[in-house]
Protein backbone atom coordinates (compact mmCIF):
# COMPACT_ATOMS: atom_id res chain seq x y z
CA UNK A 1 0.00 0.00 0.00
CA UNK A 2 1.15 3.44 -1.20
CA UNK A 3 2.65 5.60 1.52
CA UNK A 4 -0.66 8.19 2.03
CA UNK A 5 0.13 12.27 0.46
CA UNK A 6 2.01 14.44 3.03
CA UNK A 7 -0.87 17.25 4.22
CA UNK A 8 0.25 20.16 2.51
CA UNK A 9 -1.05 18.63 -0.47
CA UNK A 10 -4.43 19.67 0.64
CA UNK A 11 -5.16 22.81 -0.13
CA UNK A 12 -5.97 25.47 2.55
CA UNK A 13 -8.22 26.98 0.10
CA UNK A 14 -10.48 24.02 0.26
CA UNK A 15 -11.41 25.46 3.65
CA UNK A 16 -14.76 26.77 4.11
CA UNK A 17 -14.41 30.57 4.53
CA UNK A 18 -14.16 32.17 7.78
CA UNK A 19 -17.76 33.94 8.84
CA UNK A 20 -17.62 36.08 11.66
CA UNK A 21 -20.68 35.15 14.25
CA UNK A 22 -21.61 39.01 14.20
CA UNK A 23 -22.33 38.54 10.76
CA UNK A 24 -24.15 35.16 10.77
CA UNK A 25 -26.50 36.72 13.60
CA UNK A 26 -27.36 39.71 11.57
CA UNK A 27 -27.69 37.20 8.55
CA UNK A 28 -29.99 35.37 10.82
CA UNK A 29 -32.20 37.86 12.00
CA UNK A 30 -32.52 39.40 8.03
CA UNK A 31 -33.38 36.01 7.12
CA UNK A 32 -36.35 35.67 9.94
CA UNK A 33 -37.34 39.05 9.08
CA UNK A 34 -37.76 37.88 5.48
CA UNK A 35 -34.61 39.35 3.54
CA UNK A 36 -34.54 36.66 1.31
CA UNK A 37 -30.93 37.95 0.34
CA UNK A 38 -29.72 37.24 3.53
CA UNK A 39 -31.07 33.61 3.56
CA UNK A 40 -29.47 33.30 -0.13
CA UNK A 41 -26.22 34.61 1.92
CA UNK A 42 -26.71 31.93 3.96
CA UNK A 43 -27.32 29.00 1.79
CA UNK A 44 -23.88 30.14 0.10
CA UNK A 45 -21.97 30.21 3.21
CA UNK A 46 -23.22 26.67 4.32
CA UNK A 47 -24.63 24.75 1.34
CA UNK A 48 -20.67 23.51 0.90
CA UNK A 49 -20.03 22.46 3.88
CA UNK A 50 -23.84 20.64 4.20
CA UNK A 51 -22.77 18.94 0.96
CA UNK A 52 -19.53 17.56 2.75
CA UNK A 53 -21.28 16.53 5.59
CA UNK A 54 -24.04 14.58 3.38
CA UNK A 55 -21.41 13.09 1.30
CA UNK A 56 -19.85 11.86 4.03
CA UNK A 57 -22.86 10.43 5.59
CA UNK A 58 -24.98 8.68 2.18
CA UNK A 59 -21.56 7.84 -0.21
CA UNK A 60 -23.80 8.99 -2.63
CA UNK A 61 -23.99 12.56 -4.83
CA UNK A 62 -27.49 12.88 -5.77
CA UNK A 63 -28.86 11.73 -2.23
CA UNK A 64 -26.85 14.29 -0.78
CA UNK A 65 -27.61 17.42 -3.15
CA UNK A 66 -31.53 16.31 -1.64
CA UNK A 67 -30.81 16.08 1.68
CA UNK A 68 -28.88 19.15 1.42
CA UNK A 69 -31.40 21.09 -0.77
CA UNK A 70 -34.22 19.77 1.99
CA UNK A 71 -32.53 20.84 4.64
CA UNK A 72 -32.36 24.19 3.68
CA UNK A 73 -35.94 24.56 3.05
CA UNK A 74 -36.40 22.81 6.39
CA UNK A 75 -34.15 25.57 7.79
CA UNK A 76 -36.62 28.44 5.58
CA UNK A 77 -40.07 27.15 7.55
CA UNK A 78 -38.12 26.74 11.07
CA UNK A 79 -36.69 30.21 10.56
CA UNK A 80 -39.83 31.79 12.73
CA UNK A 81 -38.94 29.01 15.71
CA UNK A 82 -35.48 29.37 15.71
CA UNK A 83 -34.68 30.86 18.94
CA UNK A 84 -31.03 33.18 18.84
CA UNK A 85 -30.01 31.72 21.97
CA UNK A 86 -29.24 28.56 20.20
CA UNK A 87 -26.58 28.58 17.64
CA UNK A 88 -27.23 28.46 14.61
CA UNK A 89 -24.94 26.14 13.03
CA UNK A 90 -25.92 23.01 15.62
CA UNK A 91 -28.93 23.76 14.99
CA UNK A 92 -28.44 23.32 10.75
CA UNK A 93 -26.97 20.70 11.29
CA UNK A 94 -29.66 19.33 13.26
CA UNK A 95 -31.83 19.66 10.40
CA UNK A 96 -28.95 18.38 7.87
CA UNK A 97 -28.16 15.66 10.42
CA UNK A 98 -32.02 14.33 10.81
CA UNK A 99 -32.52 14.19 7.12
CA UNK A 100 -29.47 12.21 6.53
CA UNK A 101 -30.35 9.84 9.06
CA UNK A 102 -33.57 9.34 7.29
CA UNK A 103 -31.84 8.94 4.03
CA UNK A 104 -29.24 6.71 5.15
CA UNK A 105 -30.61 3.00 5.29
CA UNK A 106 -27.19 1.09 3.94
CA UNK A 107 -29.18 -1.11 1.91
CA UNK A 108 -30.35 1.34 0.27
CA UNK A 109 -26.61 2.71 -0.24
CA UNK A 110 -25.14 2.45 -3.72
CA UNK A 111 -21.21 1.27 -4.16
CA UNK A 112 -20.29 4.48 -4.85
CA UNK A 113 -17.66 6.58 -3.23
CA UNK A 114 -17.51 9.83 -2.92
CA UNK A 115 -14.64 12.00 -5.16
CA UNK A 116 -13.94 15.42 -5.08
CA UNK A 117 -11.43 17.99 -4.15
CA UNK A 118 -8.32 18.93 -6.07
CA UNK A 119 -4.84 17.83 -6.16
CA UNK A 120 -2.11 20.93 -6.69
CA UNK A 121 -1.65 20.54 -10.92
CA UNK A 122 1.93 20.58 -9.84
CA UNK A 123 1.95 16.85 -7.95
CA UNK A 124 3.69 13.96 -9.16
CA UNK A 125 1.44 11.58 -11.37
CA UNK A 126 2.93 9.34 -8.24
CA UNK A 127 1.40 11.84 -5.78
CA UNK A 128 -1.58 12.09 -6.99
CA UNK A 129 -2.56 8.66 -7.63
CA UNK A 130 -1.51 8.73 -3.76
CA UNK A 131 -4.32 11.26 -3.33
CA UNK A 132 -7.05 9.20 -4.74
CA UNK A 133 -6.12 6.39 -2.67
CA UNK A 134 -5.89 8.29 0.65
CA UNK A 135 -9.54 9.37 -0.14
CA UNK A 136 -10.99 6.25 -0.91
CA UNK A 137 -9.46 4.32 2.06
CA UNK A 138 -10.90 7.10 3.98
CA UNK A 139 -13.93 7.03 2.23
CA UNK A 140 -14.18 3.26 3.04
CA UNK A 141 -13.27 3.45 6.40
CA UNK A 142 -15.63 6.00 6.99
CA UNK A 143 -18.43 3.59 5.51
CA UNK A 144 -17.52 0.63 7.75
CA UNK A 145 -18.76 3.00 10.87
CA UNK A 146 -21.83 3.23 12.56
CA UNK A 147 -23.97 5.89 11.42
CA UNK A 148 -24.00 7.62 15.00
CA UNK A 149 -20.21 6.95 15.10
CA UNK A 150 -19.68 8.53 11.67
CA UNK A 151 -21.74 11.29 12.47
CA UNK A 152 -20.53 11.94 15.66
CA UNK A 153 -16.80 11.76 14.02
CA UNK A 154 -17.56 14.24 11.23
CA UNK A 155 -19.25 16.91 13.47
CA UNK A 156 -16.07 17.13 15.80
CA UNK A 157 -13.26 16.42 13.87
CA UNK A 158 -14.84 18.01 9.97
CA UNK A 159 -17.16 20.21 11.00
CA UNK A 160 -15.26 21.35 14.41
CA UNK A 161 -18.29 21.67 16.84
CA UNK A 162 -17.98 21.78 20.12
CA UNK A 163 -19.02 18.95 22.31
CA UNK A 164 -21.84 20.81 23.56
CA UNK A 165 -22.75 22.36 20.14
CA UNK A 166 -22.95 18.43 19.02
CA UNK A 167 -24.98 17.43 21.74
CA UNK A 168 -27.65 20.20 20.60
CA UNK A 169 -27.53 19.05 16.92
CA UNK A 170 -28.08 15.30 17.54
CA UNK A 171 -29.56 15.02 20.82
CA UNK A 172 -27.38 12.79 22.34
CA UNK A 173 -25.51 13.78 25.96
CA UNK A 174 -21.68 14.57 25.92
CA UNK A 175 -20.56 11.83 27.10
CA UNK A 176 -22.07 9.28 24.70
CA UNK A 177 -20.82 11.63 22.13
CA UNK A 178 -17.11 11.59 23.33
CA UNK A 179 -17.34 7.47 23.73
CA UNK A 180 -19.01 7.68 19.35
CA UNK A 181 -15.85 9.82 18.48
CA UNK A 182 -13.12 7.66 20.68
CA UNK A 183 -14.38 4.67 19.23
CA UNK A 184 -14.87 6.05 15.77
CA UNK A 185 -11.31 7.11 15.93
CA UNK A 186 -10.25 3.55 17.04
CA UNK A 187 -11.97 1.65 14.50
CA UNK A 188 -10.36 4.71 11.92
CA UNK A 189 -6.93 3.73 13.05
CA UNK A 190 -7.47 0.13 12.86
CA UNK A 191 -8.85 -0.27 9.38
CA UNK A 192 -6.48 1.83 8.19
CA UNK A 193 -3.85 0.24 9.77
CA UNK A 194 -4.87 -2.96 8.72
CA UNK A 195 -5.00 -2.18 5.31
CA UNK A 196 -1.50 -0.33 5.10
CA UNK A 197 -0.56 -3.36 6.38
CA UNK A 198 -1.93 -5.42 3.44
CA UNK A 199 -4.20 -7.84 6.39
CA UNK A 200 -7.53 -7.06 3.94
CA UNK A 201 -8.53 -8.47 0.59
CA UNK B 1 -12.82 11.41 28.34
CA UNK B 2 -11.02 13.32 25.82
CA UNK B 3 -10.26 13.41 22.51
CA UNK B 4 -7.15 11.71 21.09
CA UNK B 5 -5.69 12.81 17.93
CA UNK B 6 -2.81 11.65 16.44
CA UNK B 7 -1.32 11.90 12.97
CA UNK B 8 -3.61 9.39 11.81
CA UNK B 9 -6.49 11.31 12.57
CA UNK B 10 -5.25 14.53 11.65
CA UNK B 11 -4.40 13.54 8.19
CA UNK B 12 -8.35 11.70 7.89
CA UNK B 13 -9.96 15.05 9.12
CA UNK B 14 -7.80 17.13 6.77
CA UNK B 15 -8.94 14.85 3.71
CA UNK B 16 -12.27 14.90 5.22
CA UNK B 17 -12.69 18.39 5.27
CA UNK B 18 -11.85 19.18 1.53
CA UNK B 19 -15.24 21.06 0.61
CA UNK B 20 -16.75 19.54 -2.66
CA UNK B 21 -17.21 21.63 -5.52
CA UNK B 22 -21.22 23.18 -5.37
CA UNK B 23 -23.15 23.50 -8.66
CA UNK B 24 -24.97 27.01 -8.45
CA UNK B 25 -27.89 25.42 -10.27
CA UNK B 26 -27.90 23.61 -7.25
CA UNK B 27 -28.27 26.63 -4.37
CA UNK B 28 -30.87 27.96 -7.09
CA UNK B 29 -33.14 25.33 -6.63
CA UNK B 30 -33.19 26.00 -3.12
CA UNK B 31 -33.98 29.80 -3.52
CA UNK B 32 -36.86 28.80 -6.20
CA UNK B 33 -38.29 26.42 -3.38
CA UNK B 34 -38.05 29.09 -0.64
CA UNK B 35 -39.40 31.96 -2.98
CA UNK B 36 -42.40 29.48 -3.77
CA UNK B 37 -42.96 28.85 -0.06
CA UNK B 38 -42.98 32.70 0.39
CA UNK B 39 -45.55 33.02 -2.08
CA UNK B 40 -47.53 30.21 -0.69
CA UNK B 41 -47.15 31.87 2.94
CA UNK B 42 -47.96 35.34 1.08
CA UNK B 43 -51.44 34.15 -0.38
CA UNK B 44 -52.62 32.15 2.71
CA UNK B 45 -52.41 35.23 4.84
CA UNK B 46 -54.71 37.00 1.72
CA UNK B 47 -57.01 34.30 2.24
CA UNK B 48 -57.10 34.29 5.84
CA UNK B 49 -57.82 38.16 5.87
CA UNK B 50 -60.58 37.58 3.59
CA UNK B 51 -61.99 34.61 5.75
CA UNK B 52 -61.73 37.26 8.81
CA UNK B 53 -63.34 39.60 6.61
CA UNK B 54 -65.76 37.53 5.96
CA UNK B 55 -66.75 36.09 9.27
CA UNK B 56 -66.78 39.57 10.62
CA UNK B 57 -69.79 40.78 8.32
CA UNK B 58 -71.42 37.54 9.49
CA UNK B 59 -71.02 38.22 12.62
CA UNK B 60 -72.52 41.88 12.28
CA UNK B 61 -74.44 40.64 10.29
CA UNK B 62 -76.42 37.73 12.81
CA UNK B 63 -75.84 40.93 15.39
CA UNK B 64 -78.12 43.35 13.37
CA UNK B 65 -80.66 39.96 12.90
CA UNK B 66 -80.51 39.60 16.77
CA UNK B 67 -81.23 43.23 17.44
CA UNK B 68 -84.07 43.29 14.66
CA UNK B 69 -85.78 40.19 16.85
CA UNK B 70 -85.56 41.59 19.60
CA UNK B 71 -86.72 45.17 17.84
CA UNK B 72 -89.97 43.42 16.45
CA UNK B 73 -90.74 41.70 19.30
CA UNK B 74 -90.97 45.33 20.74
CA UNK B 75 -92.37 47.09 18.51
CA UNK B 76 -94.79 44.34 16.32
CA UNK B 77 -94.03 42.32 13.60
CA UNK B 78 -96.49 43.80 11.08
CA UNK B 79 -95.28 47.26 11.64
CA UNK B 80 -91.73 47.12 11.67
CA UNK B 81 -91.44 44.49 8.82
CA UNK B 82 -89.87 47.00 6.00
CA UNK B 83 -87.76 48.84 8.74
CA UNK B 84 -85.96 46.27 9.53
CA UNK B 85 -84.86 44.96 6.38
CA UNK B 86 -82.79 48.40 6.08
CA UNK B 87 -81.17 48.08 9.14
CA UNK B 88 -79.99 44.84 8.40
CA UNK B 89 -79.04 45.95 4.50
CA UNK B 90 -77.46 49.14 6.15
CA UNK B 91 -75.37 47.13 8.44
CA UNK B 92 -73.46 44.68 6.38
CA UNK B 93 -71.55 46.54 4.09
CA UNK B 94 -70.98 49.61 6.59
CA UNK B 95 -69.28 46.60 8.46
CA UNK B 96 -66.76 46.07 5.66
CA UNK B 97 -66.34 49.73 3.87
CA UNK B 98 -68.24 51.02 1.70
CA UNK B 99 -65.74 50.65 -1.30
CA UNK B 100 -65.13 46.80 -0.44
CA UNK B 101 -66.51 44.61 -3.09
CA UNK B 102 -69.33 42.24 -1.70
CA UNK B 103 -67.85 38.86 0.39
CA UNK B 104 -66.95 36.02 -1.11
CA UNK B 105 -69.23 32.85 -0.34
CA UNK B 106 -68.28 30.44 1.57
CA UNK B 107 -67.99 28.18 -1.46
CA UNK B 108 -65.78 30.61 -3.70
CA UNK B 109 -63.40 30.59 -0.64
CA UNK B 110 -63.30 26.87 0.15
CA UNK B 111 -62.77 27.07 -4.11
CA UNK B 112 -59.90 29.41 -3.93
CA UNK B 113 -58.46 27.31 -1.20
CA UNK B 114 -58.41 24.38 -3.30
CA UNK B 115 -56.83 25.94 -6.38
CA UNK B 116 -54.18 27.56 -3.88
CA UNK B 117 -51.42 29.44 -6.42
CA UNK B 118 -52.23 29.34 -9.88
CA UNK B 119 -50.92 26.51 -11.93
CA UNK B 120 -48.18 26.72 -14.02
CA UNK B 121 -47.75 24.77 -17.49
CA UNK B 122 -44.60 22.87 -17.49
CA UNK B 123 -43.71 20.54 -20.24
CA UNK B 124 -42.03 17.00 -19.52
CA UNK B 125 -40.10 15.15 -22.17
CA UNK B 126 -38.62 11.73 -22.36
CA UNK B 127 -36.37 10.70 -24.66
CA UNK B 128 -38.21 6.86 -25.53
CA UNK B 129 -37.84 5.90 -29.41
CA UNK B 130 -38.62 2.84 -28.85
CA UNK B 131 -41.64 3.13 -26.62
CA UNK B 132 -45.15 2.89 -27.84
CA UNK B 133 -46.62 4.63 -24.75
CA UNK B 134 -45.40 6.62 -22.21
CA UNK B 135 -47.60 8.48 -19.03
CA UNK B 136 -46.32 10.58 -16.12
CA UNK B 137 -47.18 9.87 -12.56
CA UNK B 138 -46.71 12.12 -9.76
CA UNK B 139 -47.85 14.20 -6.65
CA UNK B 140 -49.69 15.75 -8.75
CA UNK B 141 -51.92 13.51 -10.40
CA UNK B 142 -52.39 11.69 -7.41
CA UNK B 143 -49.69 8.65 -9.03
CA UNK B 144 -52.07 7.92 -11.84
CA UNK B 145 -51.21 6.28 -14.60
CA UNK B 146 -53.79 7.51 -16.85
CA UNK B 147 -54.25 10.94 -15.78
CA UNK B 148 -51.28 12.50 -18.26
CA UNK B 149 -50.22 10.27 -20.62
CA UNK B 150 -47.37 12.25 -23.56
CA UNK B 151 -47.66 12.34 -27.13
CA UNK B 152 -44.98 11.18 -29.34
CA UNK B 153 -42.63 12.88 -32.23
CA UNK B 154 -41.78 10.15 -34.77
CA UNK B 155 -39.07 11.65 -36.07
CA UNK B 156 -37.28 12.56 -32.87
CA UNK B 157 -38.39 9.48 -30.63
CA UNK B 158 -39.26 12.43 -27.72
CA UNK B 159 -42.06 12.14 -25.92
CA UNK B 160 -43.67 15.01 -24.30
CA UNK B 161 -46.76 16.55 -22.22
CA UNK B 162 -47.58 19.41 -20.66
CA UNK B 163 -48.61 19.37 -16.97
CA UNK B 164 -50.25 22.37 -14.85
CA UNK B 165 -48.03 22.63 -11.61
CA UNK B 166 -48.03 24.72 -8.74
CA UNK B 167 -45.38 26.53 -7.72
CA UNK B 168 -43.29 24.27 -5.25
CA UNK B 169 -41.49 20.65 -5.79
CA UNK B 170 -43.15 18.09 -6.31
CA UNK B 171 -41.72 14.18 -7.48
CA UNK B 172 -42.64 12.10 -10.42
CA UNK B 173 -41.52 9.61 -12.78
CA UNK B 174 -42.38 8.15 -16.01
CA UNK B 175 -44.34 4.48 -16.94
CA UNK B 176 -43.63 3.32 -20.08
CA UNK B 177 -45.80 0.39 -22.14
CA UNK B 178 -47.63 0.52 -18.90
CA UNK B 179 -44.87 -1.86 -17.18
CA UNK B 180 -41.48 0.15 -16.82
CA UNK B 181 -41.20 2.70 -14.34
CA UNK B 182 -38.30 5.27 -14.77
CA UNK B 183 -37.45 8.64 -13.13
CA UNK B 184 -36.54 11.34 -15.49
CA UNK B 185 -32.97 11.37 -16.37
CA UNK B 186 -32.35 14.40 -16.54
CA UNK B 187 -33.56 15.50 -12.77
CA UNK B 188 -32.24 15.21 -9.62
CA UNK B 189 -33.40 12.04 -7.90
CA UNK B 190 -36.06 11.78 -5.48
CA UNK B 191 -35.16 9.82 -1.97
CA UNK B 192 -38.66 10.41 -1.23
CA UNK B 193 -40.91 8.62 -4.36
CA UNK B 194 -43.88 7.07 -3.48
CA UNK B 195 -44.30 3.37 -3.91
CA UNK B 196 -40.31 3.08 -2.92
CA UNK B 197 -39.89 3.52 -6.52
CA UNK B 198 -37.12 5.81 -8.38
CA UNK B 199 -38.51 9.58 -8.39
CA UNK B 200 -37.40 12.30 -9.99
CA UNK B 201 -37.83 15.79 -8.49
CA UNK B 202 -39.33 19.31 -9.71
CA UNK B 203 -38.87 22.49 -8.45
CA UNK B 204 -41.78 25.09 -9.82
CA UNK B 205 -40.76 28.29 -9.47
CA UNK B 206 -43.69 31.17 -8.85
CA UNK B 207 -43.37 33.74 -12.28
Amino acid sequence: MSRPPALQLIRPSAEAPSTGSAERSLLVRSAQAGDVRAFAALVDMYYARCLRFALHMLSNRSDAEEAVQDTFIRVYRALPSYVEQESFEPWLFRILANRCRSAGSRERRRAEFVEFGEVPDRASEHRHDDAIAWREEIALALATLPTEQREAFLLRHVEDLSYDDMSAATGAGVSALKMRVKRACDALRSWLTEERNGRRD
Amino acid sequence: MDDETDETITRIAAALRQLPPVDAAHKAQVLVAVAAERERAREARVRAARRWRLAGSIGVAAAAALVLVVWRRDAGAGRTAARTTGVVAQTTPASVGAPSPAPETTTQLAARDAAGVAPLPVQLVLHAPAAHRVSVVGDFNGWDTHANTLSRDAASGLWSATVALRPGRHVYAFIVDDSIWMRDPRMPQSRDADFGRPGSVLLVGHP
